[in-house]
C-alpha cells in the first residue's frame, strides 16, 4: 500500500495561484473556500529584498490532530496516509479546524450554497454538478483529490503547476520522486514542534 | 538564510505570512461554554450548600441554555447527537455524555428529593443521595470538560496550557457561589451567608492567579501564544480585558466582598461583575486566539 505525500519546491513557484485556481474548478468550492493557498512573504531590506512563496494545504498527518478530537468520527485515514472527511457524519462543530496547527480546514456555511458563485441566489450548473458532495454546514479539506488518486491520477494542483513545484507520489517508495527530493534536498516539514508528522515537506528552504 | 517565525503581522485571511486568527469558535460557542459552565458552578455550590432552587437553576441553564448556544453554533445540528460517538478520544464527546448524565441523574435527584417522590415511590434514602453524587461528579466534568477541549489544542498556544480546565473550574465555581449568594438572598441563614462571602473572596483571589498563570504560560510558550498575550493586554481587546474581565470581575467584587460583605445590594453588583468578568473572558479567549504562521524566512 502507498502512503502519499506532496513536497513543495520553494524555490520553483511562482506564485502564480494556478494550482488554488485547478482545486476549486476540481473540488467545486464555494466563494472564499479553498483547500490550497500560496502565501507570500517579502523578506530582507533594501536594495537586497527577496519575496518567496509558499504553498499550503492539508498535511494529512499521520498523526493528524483534527482526526484525535473530531467527536463525531467523520474524520478518519485511509490505509494510503489520506486524511479524509466524511460529508455524512461531519457535524460541523469546528472542533477539528481550531485542533489543525496549520489552519487547513475550511466551514461550508449553508449560505454558501444557497447564495452560488455570483451571488444572485441561484447555482449554475457547475456548482450544482459539484456541491452534491458537501453536506451544507460540514467542516471539510483538501483530500489530495483521492478520486483522482484512486484512478492513478496526480492531484489537480499538481497537474495545474506549471514550474512542477508540486511533486505527488508514495513516501514509502524510495524511489518515489518526492522520496528522492527530501532525501537529496533536506525535506522538512511544516511546525514539525507541533509532532503531527506531516505527510508534506518542503524543500530548498534557503535562499 | 534560515526560515524561522518571530515577529510577524497578524494577516487575518489573506494569502500572507503571518499570525491567523482562529475564527471557527467564536460568540455562539463563548455563549454556549459560559452557559455550561456557569450552569454546573452553580449546581456544584447549590449541591453543597443544599439548595434546591440552585441545583434546579444550574441545570435549566446547562441543559437548556447550553444546548440552544451549541445548536446555533453546530453548521449540522441534526446530526449533533453524532457528537457523543468518540468518548475514547474526543473531550467534546466525554463533555456531551457528561451533560446526559449530568441532566439524567440531576433531575431525578431533585423530582426525588424536592418533589417529594422518593416518600411517595417508596425509594431509600441512600439512593437518593447515591443519584446527587453521581449528578456532582458529572457536574464537576462539565465545570471542566471544555477547558480541557481547548487545552488539547497545539494549534492555538493561547489555550494549550494546563491552566485551561483550571480557569473553567474557577470560573464555574466564582459563578456558582455569587448566584446562590443571590438566590439565597437576604433571608439566608447568617453562617452560611458569611461562608460564601469568604468563598467568594478566595474564588476572586485565585481567578488573579488563574490570569496571571494563563498569560505567562502563553507568553512563554510559542511566538504566537505572545502575540495572544498581547492582543490582550495591549491591543484594542485590552480595554475589554482590563476593563471588564480584570477589574469588573474580578477587582471591583472582591473589594464589594471585603468591604460590604452583608449588603445584599453589594452582593448583587458584585455577582453581576462576577458574571460580566466570566462572560469577557470566554468572548476574549476565542477571539485572541492565533495560529503560529506556517513558517518564515524573515531573519
Amino acid at each position: 500500500m502507498a502512503r502519499w505525500g506532496m513536497v513543495f519546491d520553494l524555490h520553483r513557484c511562482i506564485g502564480c495561484n494556478a494550482c488554488v485556481i485547478g482545486c476549486k474548478q476540481e473540488n467545486s468550492l464555494p466563494d472564499g473556500v479553498l483547500f490550497t493557498r500560496t502565501l507570500s512573504e517579502e523578506y530582507g531590506v533594501y536594495p537586497t529584498v527577496n519575496r518567496v512563496y509558499i504553498p499550503t494545504l492539508c498535511n494529512h498527518c499521520e498523526d493528524a490532530p483534527c482526526e484525535k478530537v473530531c467527536p463525531s468520527g467523520a474524520t478518519y485515514t485511509r490505509d494510503d496516509g489520506i486524511v479524509m472527511v466524511d460529508s455524512d457524519k461531519c457535524i460541523g462543530c469546528g472542533s477539528c479546524a481550531v485542533a489543525c496547527p496549520y489552519d487547513q480546514r475550511n466551514e461550508l456555511k449553508a449560505d454558501l450554497f444557497k447564495n452560488g458563485l455570483f451571488g444572485e441566489g441561484e447555482l449554475t450548473p457547475f456548482e450544482e454538478q459539484g456541491y452534491i458532495r458537501f453536506t451544507p454546514g460540514m467542516v471539510t479539506k483538501c483530500d489530495f483529490c483521492s478520486g483522482r488518486v484512486d484512478e492513478g491520477l496526480d492531484p489537480a494542483c499538481v497537474v495545474t503547476c506549471p514550474t512542477d513545484a508540486r511533486i505527488f507520489g508514495d513516501l514509502d517508495d524510495p524511489d518515489s520522486k518526492p522520496s528522492k527530493l527530501i532525501r537529496e534536498k533536506g525535506g522538512r516539514a511544516p511546525l514539525p514542534e507541533k509532532n503531527t508528522k506531516p505527510k508534506v515537506y518542503y524543500v530548498n528552504w534557503t535562499t | 538564510m534560515a526560515a524561522s517565525s518571530r515577529d510577524l503581522p497578524i494577516v487575518g485571511d489573506s494569502f500572507n505570512v503571518g499570525y491567523r486568527f482562529q475564527r471557527y469558535w467564536d460568540t455562539p460557542m463563548a455563549n454556549a461554554f459560559f452557559c455550561g459552565e456557569l450552569g454546573a458552578g452553580i449546581f456544584l455550590v447549590a449541591a453543597v450548600i443544599g439548595s434546591m432552587p440552585g441545583m434546579l437553576v444550574g441545570l435549566l441553564l446547562t441543559s437548556l441554555l447550553k444546548t440552544w448556544f451549541h445548536m446555533t453554533h453546530m453548521g449540522v445540528p441534526m446530526k449533533s447527537w453524532r457528537a457523543i460517538l468518540r468518548p475514547d478520544r474526543s473531550w467534546i464527546s466525554r463533555g456531551l455524555l457528561a451533560i446526559v448524565f449530568y441532566a439524567g441523574f440531576g433531575f431525578a435527584y431533585l423530582g426525588l428529593a424536592w418533589l417529594g417522590l422518593a416518600e411517595s415511590m417508596g425509594i431509600s434514602e441512600s439512593l437518593v443521595t447515591f443519584l446527587k453524587a453521581l449528578a456532582f461528579l458529572s457536574a464537576l466534568v462539565v465545570a471542566t470538560y471544555q477547558g480541557f477541549a481547548m487545552s488539547h489544542s497545539s494549534a492555538i498556544a493561547l489555550w494549550n496550557t494546563g491552566m485551561m480546565p483550571v480557569s473553567s473550574l474557577v470560573y464555574a465555581l466564582s459563578g456558582g457561589v455569587m448566584v446562590n449568594l443571590l438566590l439565597g438572598g437576604t433571608g439566608m441563614a447568617p453562617g452560611l451567608q458569611s461562608n460564601l462571602v469568604i468563598a467568594g473572596m478566595v474564588m476572586m483571589g485565585l481567578l488573579a492567579v488563574v490570569h496571571l498563570s494563563l498569560l505567562h504560560a502563553a507568553y512563554h510558550g510559542s511566538p504566537a501564544g505572545r502575540k495572544s498575550v498581547e492582543l490582550l493586554t495591549r491591543s484594542f481587546y485590552a480595554q475589554w480585558y482590563w476593563g471588564v474581565t480584570w477589574t469588573v470581575g474580578i477587582i471591583v467584587p472582591a473589594a464589594l466582598l471585603w468591604s460590604a460583605g452583608g449588603s445584599y445590594a453589594a452582593m448583587l453588583i458584585a455577582g453581576a461583575g462576577v458574571l460580566a468578568g466570566y462572560y469577557s473572558f470566554r468572548v476574549l479567549i476565542f477571539k485572541a486566539g492565533l495560529f503560529e504562521p506556517i513558517m518564515s524566512f524573515r531573519p
